[in-house]
């Protein structure tokens, strides 16, 4: 009976682990099209800091308030890169680099020193770090899900809001749409889908669920729905890669494991996807020189004509 | 160019002033338009010309001055005005194909949460056949030319149905057969009593196309029908110290004279 206990245990937190990894790469999706792929980066390691103190106030360590803690500190992360962004000279990427080290730093140094200062119970919230399935019940995978499916929905609401601000923000902003609120929106929800990731993944590495997965579907597919899609289910496999691989180790953090599942999606994706990728750039380059040269041999070309606007692309032609 | 029977011009820029830090670009510019027509503005690089569109579109922030269109704070006549920014300024790697690129011209009538449906579809197929790109439709937008491109986002302006188009150096880098292809559409534009605004750098084609024009050098240097207006005298003080653009200037618009 216990045996069955925990299997069930088991396969209930793979589904919510799924389910946000799903929901993270829908999410993250949209993030690296509007090039805002660091932005995950700072939420999340802003998030220890949130973790800590949430249980420093309240005593509690159930998952729904560290999370909410969490997501507060992520919150104020990010703000605090949109002021420094404004008020300050310092450039985009030195902004983000600063918020990143010194909201980690912080975390750090909180969550080690909690126990050193008395308190024994706040034991645990390091897991927070590299990410710990194995900790989690029933109950917290619900959670998890609930929040990927409104993640989800709240896309595909905006999808095409979200869309016309990534493709082209000027023209977005001249026809009216509130160009700024998109882009917060867009970043709340990139911080909720972090947050809802820090349980399985971790806070040093929860970006590259939100980050690997879209990078790797964009390699087959040229449009954002399928692309969205396809980016949802790379990220579900690797969540459930690392929660498979970690459940069978105590002590293996499932953080890593997934993030290596991801990396192995994507270079594979690299190397093999059909058009986009590395192979098949090389072999259509050689043949766009071989079709070339022989045209050439074939009809003695002016050598002063006019090239034409782009290479015939190997596609047949009507 | 008939007279406009309204008092009120079509757009009107009072006192507009723009600075990038506090270097000033676009300088107390002063310009009413009062009858539909392809204007040209016309000047040097960095001259504040597209600075000069983003302001009336409220792209970039006034120091000063103020836009208005048909009377009007853009604010309340957005959906009557369209746009086309300068190509560079877009990923043309992003996963949308020609027909989901054009469709972005039916948004903003659309508002929030509502997609594009059979209506939206048809006329961004009409305005795809306009610039002769009705066979593109599926094609992912990268692997289009430059000329292509630029078509594909008047295609989009076109679908905005406007009765103000402002272009932002739509000819830059862009084929003569495309170039032509886009003045006839601009045309047909205006012969629909609707005004064009094309932010412009090349002076021939500028002669042969446009019937009004404004000479900026980040001020006002002058502006009226494009004949009177393109004068030696005029060009010499936007084109202030660059010799050699005026001199193969003052001869194409020598040789071209005005078109109608």
């Amino acid at each position: 009976m216990i045996l069955v206990g925990i299997a069930y245990n088991t396969l209930v937190v793979a589904a919510g682990v799924a389910a946000v990894g799903f929901a993270a790469g829908v999410v993250g999706a949209l993030c690296v099209l509007r090039k805002r792929a660091l932005v995950g980066d700072a939420a999340a390691h802003a998030t220890l800091v949130g973790v800590a103190c949430s249980f420093l106030i309240t005593g509690r360590r159930d998952l729904a308030t560290l999370l909410a803690g969490a997501l507060v500190a992520a919150f104020v992360g990010l703000g605090t890169l949109v002021l420094m962004r404004r008020f300050t000279r310092t450039r985009d990427d030195a902004a983000t680099a600063i918020v990143i080290g010194v909201s980690f730093g912080l975390g750090i140094a909180l969550v080690s020193g909690l126990p050193a200062w008395g308190y024994a119970e706040s034991a645990g919230l390091e897991q927070f770090l590299l990410g710990h399935t194995a900790g989690l019940t029933a109950s917290d995978a619900a959670l998890l899900a609930g929040v990927a499916v409104l993640a989800v929905a709240a896309v595909a609401a905006g999808l095409k809001e979200a869309t016309l601000v990534a493709f082209d923000a000027a023209f977005a902003a001249a026809s009216g749409w509130p160009v700024a609120v998109i882009d917060y929106l867009l970043v709340a929800l990139v911080a909720v889908m972090v947050v809802a990731g820090l349980p399985a993944v971790g806070a040093v590495l929860v970006t590259a669920l939100v980050v690997i997965p879209p990078v790797t579907a964009r390699y087959w597919t040229e449009r954002v729905g399928s692309m969205l899609v396809l980016s949802g289910c790379l990220g579900l496999a690797a969540a459930v890669v690392g929660v498979a691989v970690s459940a069978g180790r105590p002590g293996l953090a499932t953080g890593p494991l997934v993030v290596l599942a991801a990396a192995a999606f994507f270079t594979v994706s690299f190397l093999f996807a059909p058009r986009r990728g590395w192979i098949a750039q090389r072999l259509a380059a050689a043949r766009m020189s071989r079709e070339w040269l022989q045209d050439r041999a074939e009809h003695a070309r002016d050598p002063g004509g006019m090239p034409p606007a782009m290479f015939p692309d190997g596609e047949p032609h009507p | 160019m008939t007279p406009s029977v309204a008092h009120v011009p079509i757009v009107e820029f009072h006192d507009v002033t723009v600075a990038y830090g506090r270097r000033p670009v676009v300088w107390n510019v002063d310009l009413a338009i009062d009858a539909p027509c392809l204007f040209g503005i016309i000047g040097p690089n960095g001259a504040g010309k597209s600075t000069l569109l983003k302001a009336a579109l409220g792209l970039v922030p006034m120091v000063g001055g103020s836009v208005r269109f048909f009377g009007a704070p853009l604010d309340r006549v957005r959906s009557r005005v369209g746009y086309v920014p300068q190509r560079e300024t877009v990923d043309w790697d992003f996963p949308v194909n020609v027909m989901d690129v054009v469709l972005m011209g039916t948004y903003g009538r659309l508002g929030w949460f509502r997609r594009p449906g059979g209506h939206e579809r048809r006329l961004a197929a009409e305005s795809l056949d306009r610039v002769g790109l009705a066979d593109m439709a599926d094609r992912q937008i990268g692997k289009l030319s430059g000329g292509q491109q630029q078509r594909v986002f008047l295609a989009r302006a076109l679908a905005q149905q406007a009765d103000i188009y402002l272009l932002d150096e739509p000819m830059a880098g862009v084929d003569v057969r495309s170039q032509e292809s886009i003045f006839r559409v601009l045309a047909e534009l205006k012969r629909e009593g609707r005004l064009v605004i094309v932010v412009h750098h090349d002076l021939r084609t500028a002669a042969q196309w446009f019937d009004r024009v404004a000479l900026v050098d980040r001020r006002l240097v002058a502006t009226g029908p494009t004949a009177a207006t393109l004068t030696p005298e005029n060009l010499n003080r936007t084109y202030a110290g660059q010799i050699e653009v005026l001199d193969e200037l003052a001869r194409a618009v020598a040789a071209r004279g005005r078109t109608p």
